[in-house]
């Protein structure tokens, strides 16, 4: 039986009306409709304890809310409640008190939420608030109207439990001795099912199925269903990255080796004693030196797809996965910092393109998109304690259909623990499999491939995966802040992409093999089968290597904090990978096949540089106007809303955070003390231009590579202790275009990463972010995402007293720009505004870039430089006015002499690389320009005791002006 | 020997090493504990004077910001941690924990009656988290606050908006028991104006304390601006004692709250 408990907020006092009511009616009022909301907080469960006093008091508050209220005086009723198998977090922790409060079964209890609405509003718009406020493809809404409410009596409980029928299921054999054909199937649908339905696609290509077919002819046996599910995982673009490990024209030994690791291997080698880098490549994260006694780790990562589909769910479910990629460094670091990044459609705009070509399921609203991951790297990053100070938001309307959703963290570990070098771990032969955090369930199975059928309703479980950062804050708080200086583990990794699957079988390398017994994996439901099991997707989970004697001791300790950890095999020495599933063996697999089987795929590519003529067009009449304007642009303007929702300041360890000076302005790096006996900061930042693919991906790769350093530096970071990270987010990677782009790409960053001397210490790629569907009339639609490339910088700076934020800090101060401008505008947001693309697009001038940072360096040293700004998207323009808004300052500037005859407007928005603004107190400028001697350095005015920023006198505009402007755009999200 | 302080830590709290860090600061001698220790152990609290619960996202505020961790407290601990309270201790709640304390009912506690819940912190009233410096203006006769006139320290909460019914509420007036409420940078009320307001609080308050002064449950977070260099201002600051030629100041308004606690137990 199910009992239904209803928490009702109070609405009869006017000042204790609920924030999330008043959000709602906020909600409506912008369609047009005056409604008033009050919610309800529903848990149901088949556990009798939920009507007892105890959980009834832990769930509800009796100064806001009452109990089981009798619900009335209502037009309609919205529920929106989880579907089956999705992870209800606050049905965990309901379910929690429960057990806390002596419940005598241990039924789970779920969560739903009950919107009482009163106003004029039809069925349609009642549906209209439920797509808004709900996603289908997780959850389940009901809509009553008040007669119907009352004549059902209520809104009726309904318990969302996983039920599988399956509950004999074992591992299959699957035939291999068929054609081709039949091959090809089998890799793009999945194994077949008994009943001829397919379990979804492997991704394998013939030729890859071939080499499998080959293999077990060896073996003299047939595969069984868990071992080509493995395969699949295991060779997959997302765990082998075999497009950047292929030969790929003239390059044999692939992209990845011969151009980014090969970076960091040459300085590496050339920096000598002076090297930073500790670990490169070969762990979850990076890690350099951040001091004596402390490496600092940072790893990027994406989750494109998921987020397309569930943003909130595929945001958490990033940011909580990569938070475990820093756990999962060496002995396990500590995350000290969050970073995000979205590349979104304008949120403004409405987009008719759907998935089926009948038109019956639209894609996602960019608004929707960008609320839900805004709100899901709240969720996982507020709750997981850990600042969240840097990131980014670029928009471009080719994001639409594939929205992209970096998500990182920095980690801090000693460099010796219990006197080993806490970044080194391994698996030993004999160690226990253990596996720590949640339960295995049906989750992200074929995570990539979000089949409709799937998800269709009554689907038992879902491939949509959300987040649960408290189940996670446990184990980590448990690990990095007491089990990992007991030494009671060899090796640590995270759960990431193919589950179990992959953290063991990864694991195994270091021990040379693996024995694992499916049975023992604790469940969230009865009834998986055993494949399901082993790569599913759940979250939360950390595989380590336990030393046989530790086991107990380990166990127990979690145990205390909460926290489930179970012995589930054994590393061996073998050379096989082996599983067992009630009392027979699975797979059993060469170890060598399974990590080096995969044939090679030679790549071809080509190349064609984008871009037309340079526009020809009469000099603007209105220059004041055209600085608002371009300040109103979505790549310009102030996210304060992200940012203010983002905890900057917990670990109390920010020193310059998102927003700079008064007039709170966006910085592009961000500086935190991890260590409070340390004065030493983290400088953290990042450069993209993805519109700069339309012209030279060349360019658009190296102008975000110089971006993401020169901000850093701006800021203090010492341009020597700096290293890099690259996200490369591609399109149709399967077309010798876009791989010519991709080539390109890249080697431009080895190329700028050499002269500069700032090696790569991690990378991810995502090599398909293009979306197939249709329009409103059934056409199909490819709407690609511009190649992406994003560098993302992590440096120190030797002292936070060095710090430089961007804010003027005096009137009478002299404004400088270091670093020569240009006529390139190609690709620009000021050409972008005027409808161009143009033909200049920015490059990098490495040698003159390199000097400039490094006499940089030295006068953030000297203390000489008041305040500074990298110049980037809107050119100088742009960077002056955040500099008078941030410091609510006037600024008297004359550009005259910068650029030769360059006309005003492109000498005002041209993207040039290599350039920063700083402002110098009088007294400081003799020092200051001797240290810039050697390099671009030219005076352009003063901080002035006006209201206004005052260039060239043409354009005259008021600090409180360019302030609106700056902040108008997403002031209301 | 020097007062001893209890930071209690677990299931989502996230700010205690900050926390201990700021009374560590000040002399104090002190440890962090998993709430589960302390449950298994509760004869631990008779070692410290001071109780610091500090902010975080217990159960990351499912069911309601700290109601969950409350209900374990009450269901596990109840009986020594009144019994701490009744002793010469203090007891202090930073946001999370701030919760966490109005949901036990260790605050208000009007005629010392600890249990009785009768002020909600909840959703702020534009439904979204906020993280951002604030202005505040402390009256209160409470051993934390002694000599602190206002504050510039940082909110980071989701719901931190003090409900009461009127009645509760004058009786909190008149008793003394708001200790700080958001105000201007110029002091003056915030009277519900966002962002100088940043939850919807009912009279802008910040901070309330038990009659006795002796808990205090307070939203934002004095650990998060203890040091100069944590300010938001920070880069103006020291850019004016570079020009001036004067030492930085290395304290900032928040670590009062911890010399206080320290001072309290000296006398």
């Amino acid at each position: 039986m199910a009992f239904r408990i209803e928490i009702l907020a109070q609405n009869e006092d006017i000042s204790f009306k609920d924030g999330r009511s008043i959000e709602i009616e906020h909600i409506l009022r912008g369609q047009g409709i005056s409604a008033d909301v009050r919610i309800v907080d529903v848990y149901t469960s088949e556990n009798d304890a939920v009507k007892a006093s105890f959980f009834t008091d832990s769930v509800a508050n009796p100064v806001t809310q009452n109990i089981n209220a009798r619900l009335d005086d209502f037009d309609w009723a919205l529920e929106i409640g989880f579907l089956p198998g999705v992870t209800d977090n606050v049905g965990h922790t309901a379910s929690e008190l429960l057990a806390l409060g002596g419940a005598t079964n241990d039924n789970e209890c779920y969560t739903s939420r009950l919107y009482l609405i009163k106003g004029d509003m039809k069925r349609a718009d009642v549906e209209n608030l439920a797509a808004s406020l709900s996603n289908t493809l997780i959850q389940r809404n009901v809509i009553k109207s008040y007669d119907e409410f009352k004549a059902q009596g209520g809104m009726g409980a309904v318990i969302p439990k996983v039920q599988l029928d399956n509950q004999n299921a074992g591992a299959d054999e699957v035939d291999l001795d068929i054609p081709d054909a039949m091959l090809e199937k089998l890799g793009k649908e999945g194994i077949a099912n008994a009943d001829g339905t397919r379990r979804g696609p492997l991704g394998l290509s013939l030729l890859y199925l071939k080499a499998i077919q080959a293999y077990f002819k060896k073996e003299g046996r047939k595969p069984t269903d868990i071992e080509i599910e493995t395969l699949a995982q295991t060779w997959s673009e997302h765990c082998k990255h075999t497009i950047f490990a292929s030969p790929i024209d003239e390059v044999k030994d692939g992209l990845y080796k011969h151009y980014i690791k090969r970076a960091t291997m040459e300085i590496r080698e050339e920096r000598g004693d002076d090297d930073i880098c500790v670990s490169v490549f070969s762990d979850n994260a990076g890690g350099i030196i951040f001091d004596d006694n402390y490496l600092i780790t940072d790893k990027v990562e994406t989750h494109n797809s998921p987020s397309a589909l569930d943003p909130f769910g595929g945001a958490i479910t990033g940011i909580v996965g990569v938070n475990r990629d820093c756990l999962g460094f060496g002995q396990g670091a500590k995350p000290v910092i969050n970073r995000y990044g979205y590349c979104l459609a304008d949120p403004r705009k409405a987009f008719r393109y759907f998935r089926d070509a009948k038109a019956t399921m639209p894609i996602l609203q960019p608004d929707t998109i960008m609320k839900g991951v805004v709100a899901g790297v709240e969720a996982g990053g507020n709750q997981s304690g850990i600042p969240t100070p840097q990131g980014f938001t670029v928009f471009d309307d080719r994001y639409v259909g594939k929205p992209l959703v970096f998500v990182g963290t920095i980690g801090l570990i000693p460099r010796e623990i219990n006197g080993k070098p806490g970044h080194v771990k391994k698996a030993n032969p004999g160690d226990k499999i253990v596996m720590l955090g949640g339960r295995v369930g049906r989750d992200g199975i074929h995570g990539a491939t979000f089949s409709s059928v799937a998800l269709d309703e009554g689907s038992p479980a879902t491939a949509v995966q959300i987040g649960d950062p408290i189940t996670q804050k446990k184990f980590s708080d448990a690990i990095v802040k007491e089990v990992r200086d007991m030494g009671l583990y060899s090796a640590i990794t995270d759960n990431g992409a193919g589950g179990l699957s992959s953290s063991v079988g990864e694991m195994a390398e270091q021990s040379g093999g693996f024995c694992l017994d499916l049975d023992l994996v604790p469940l969230k439901y009865p009834g998986m089968s055993p494949w399901e099991i082993w790569i599913s997707e759940s979250q939360e989970r950390m595989t380590l290597a336990v030393p046989p004697e530790n086991t107990d001791k380990l166990i127990a300790f979690f145990a205390k904090r909460g926290c489930e950890a179970t012995v589930i095999g054994e590393y061996t020495d073998s050379g096989r990978a082996q599983i067992n599933w009630h009392g027979e063996t699975i797979m059993d697999m060469d170890m060598d096949f399974l990590h080096d089987g995969l044939p090679e795929t030679p790549l071809v590519t080509s190349f064609t540089r984008g871009g037309e003529q340079e526009p020809e067009f009469p000099e603007p009449a209105d220059y004041s106007a055209l600085l608002c304007n371009m300040l109103e642009r979505l790549n310009i303007c102030s996210k304060e809303f992200i940012g203010t929702q983002y905890d900057h300041n917990v670990q109390g360890s920010a020193v310059l955070g998102p927003f700079q000076g008064k007039g709170r302005v966006m910085g592009d790096a961000s500086i935190t003390r991890p260590v409070f006996d340390s004065l030493k900061g983290v400088v953290l930042s990042q450069g993209l231009f993805p519109r700069y693919s339309d012209i030279d991906t060349g360019s658009m790769a190296r102008s975000g590579l110089d971006m993401a350093v020169r901000s850093a530096v701006a800021a203090g970071a010492d341009f020597f202790q700096l290293a890099l990270l690259d996200n490369i987010c591609w399109c149709s990677s399967d077309e010798p275009e876009r791989l010519g782009q991709l080539k390109r790409a890249v080697e431009g960053i080895y190329n700028l990463a050499r002269d500069y001397g700032t090696p790569f210490i991690s990378g991810k790629d995502s090599m398909f972010n293009d979306f197939k569907g249709y329009d409103e009339n059934g056409e199909p639609v490819k709407i690609s995402a511009p190649p992406t490339l994003l560098t993302s910088s992590i440096g120190v700076i030797p002292d936070v007293m060095e710090s430089i934020s961007l804010a003027p800090k005096a009137v009478g101060d002299v404004v400088y720009v270091l670093g020569a401008t240009h006529d390139e505008c190609g690709g620009s947001e000021y050409y972008d505004l005027l409808g161009y693309t143009g033909n200049n697009v920015p490059d990098v001038d490495a040698e003159k870039a390199r000097l400039l940072y490094k006499c940089y360096t030295k006068a953030a040293r000297k203390r000489v430089i008041a305040s500074a700004i990298p110049v980037g998207y809107g050119g100088l323009g742009a960077a002056l006015a955040k500099m008078a808004i941030a410091g609510q300052m006037g600024m008297d500037i004359n550009l005259a002499d910068v650029a030769g005859d360059l006309r005003l407007d492109k000498l005002l928005f041209s993207e040039t690389t290599g350039r920063i603004i700083v402002t110098v107190s009088p007294p400081r400028v003799k020092a200051f320009e001797k240290l810039f001697n050697r390099v671009y350095c030219k005076r352009i005015g003063h901080i002035a005791y006006t209201e206004k920023l005052n260039i060239n006198n043409v354009l005259k505009v008021d600090i409180a002006a360019l302030d609106e402007h700056y902040k108008k755009p997403l002031k209301d999200y | 020997m020097s007062a001893r302080v209890l930071v209690i830590a677990g299931y989502g709290l996230n700010c205690e090493e900050e926390t201990l860090h700021a009374f560590k600061y000040c002399g104090l001698q002190g440890d962090i504990r998993h709430i589960n220790d302390v449950i298994e152990a509760p004869q631990l609290l008779n070692e410290y004077n001071i109780l610091a619960i500090p902010g975080g996202f217990s159960y990351g505020d499912d069911t309601g910001s700290g109601n969950a961790f409350a209900q374990k407290i009450k269901l596990a601990l109840w009986q020594p941690l009144t019994e701490f309270v009744a002793r010469d201790t203090l007891t202090i709640g930073i946001c999370n924990g701030c919760q966490i304390l109005s949901n036990l009912g260790l605050v208000p506690a009007f005629d010392r009656q600890y249990g009785q819940r009768v002020i909600a912190v909840t959703h702020n009233i534009n439904a979204r988290y906020q993280c951002r410096w604030v202005d505040l203006k402390v009256d209160s006769a409470s051993p934390w606050l002694v000599g602190v006139e206002s504050m510039h320290i940082p909110v980071a909460h989701g719901e931190g908006r003090f409900i009461m019914d009127a009645g509760v509420h004058s009786l909190l007036r008149d008793n003394g028991q708001i200790a700080a409420r958001y105000c201007k940078g110029n002091g003056n009320p915030a009277n519900g104006e966002f962002p100088y307001n940043p939850n919807g609080a009912m009279d802008d308050i910040a901070a309330i304390t038990d009659q006795t002064g002796k808990v205090l449950a307070i939203m934002p977070h004095p650990e998060r601006g203890m040091f100069t260099w944590q300010r938001d201002d920070f880069d103006v600051l020291k850019d004016t004692a570079q020009r001036e030629g004067t030492d930085l100041p290395e304290n900032a308004d928040g670590i009062r709250v911890f010399q206080n606690a320290a001072a309290y137990f000296q006398e």
